[in-house]
């Protein structure tokens, strides 16, 4: 069992009128267990050549109704350039330039094809992307 | 008014060798280097509902704007889990402990963020979530 953690802080000093000072740290695990996840499809990235909506993940390609874990970036730095994030056809939202993603994928692909979906807003830009994957 | 969100993920066994990724953000608005200036703050609440309830109503002012939303299941217990549905889309199922940090584009007012407690039942107990939006300009006073 491969252990996996996911830590997420958030700060400000003057979003407020006071400090925020936010941690939260999950272990990645499998659908309703504490086994930890031990799939993963490695740290990678991909290099969009035009606006065309590409499938990063195909939800069948992995297990169904699972505890698969998503993390995106977009590595653009020009502000106005994003990646709209899709699952199963369904606006998430946009990760404009530095902007990251941690999310949850069911991968469901009984009900409905639940595929993970980005298009960029400008041609020759990258993602950066991890999957851990719950067998 | 800098607000910034770190994201690091960390195993020492998932793979041939460790895995050590740290990114962290700036919250901007949209298109923009300008800071999100406006929270929801955190809130917190307790499921007791296997349907799925409204976490964050979308906006139509809201449309294609930045915004950001933290959800954490707070349950000790790891079978107990909420499942996130975008405008009745579930996205993915937060087991007790995890959290999810995603962009929201609220690209019409069926965008809701909501939640349910799928397997939760009166002997299972309630599922504390917390949660928090993190925004750009929206008129949410004419909604009030």
């Amino acid at each position: 069992m491969a252990t996996t953690t996911a830590q997420l802080v958030l700060t400000s000093t003057d979003l407020l009128s006071d400090s925020l000072s936010l941690s939260a740290i999950a272990t990645l695990t499998t659908a309703g267990s504490a086994t930890g996840l031990t799939g993963t499809e490695g740290l990678g990235r991909k290099k969009t050549a035009n606006t065309t909506e590409y499938t990063l993940f195909a939800a069948a390609d992995y297990t169904d109704d699972k505890a698969h874990k998503v993390y995106l970036k977009n590595l653009s730095t020009t502000a106005a350039e994003y990646f709209e994030i899709q699952v199963a056809g369904t606006v998430v939202g946009r990760i404009y330039a530095g902007d990251w993603a941690f999310l949850p994928w069911s991968a469901d692909s009984t009900g409905t094809n639940c595929d993970i979906d980005i298009t960029p807003s400008a041609s020759n830009m990258t993602l950066e992307y991890m999957l851990f994957t719950d067998e | 008014m800098a607000t910034t969100a770190q994201l690091t993920l960390n195993s020492g066994d998932i793979a041939g060798d460790p895995v050590s990724v740290t990114k962290l953000m700036t919250l901007t608005k949209a298109g923009t280097t300008n800071d999100l200036d406006q929270s929801s703050g955190l809130n917190r609440v307790h499921l007791r509902s296997t349907t799925n309830k409204v976490l964050l109503g979308a906006n139509a002012e809201g449309n294609d704007l930045a915004a950001k939303v933290y959800i954490i299941n707070k349950s000790e217990d790891a079978s107990l889990y909420v499942t996130v549905t975008i405008n009745a889309q579930t996205i993915g199922k937060l087991y007790g402990g995890d959290f999810l940090f995603i962009p929201w584009s609220q690209t019409d007012t069926d965008a809701d963020i909501e939640v349910a407690a799928t397997n939760w039942t009166s002997s299972t107990g309630d599922i504390p979530v917390e949660y928090a939006l993190f925004h750009e300009d929206t008129d949410f006073l004419t909604n009030a």
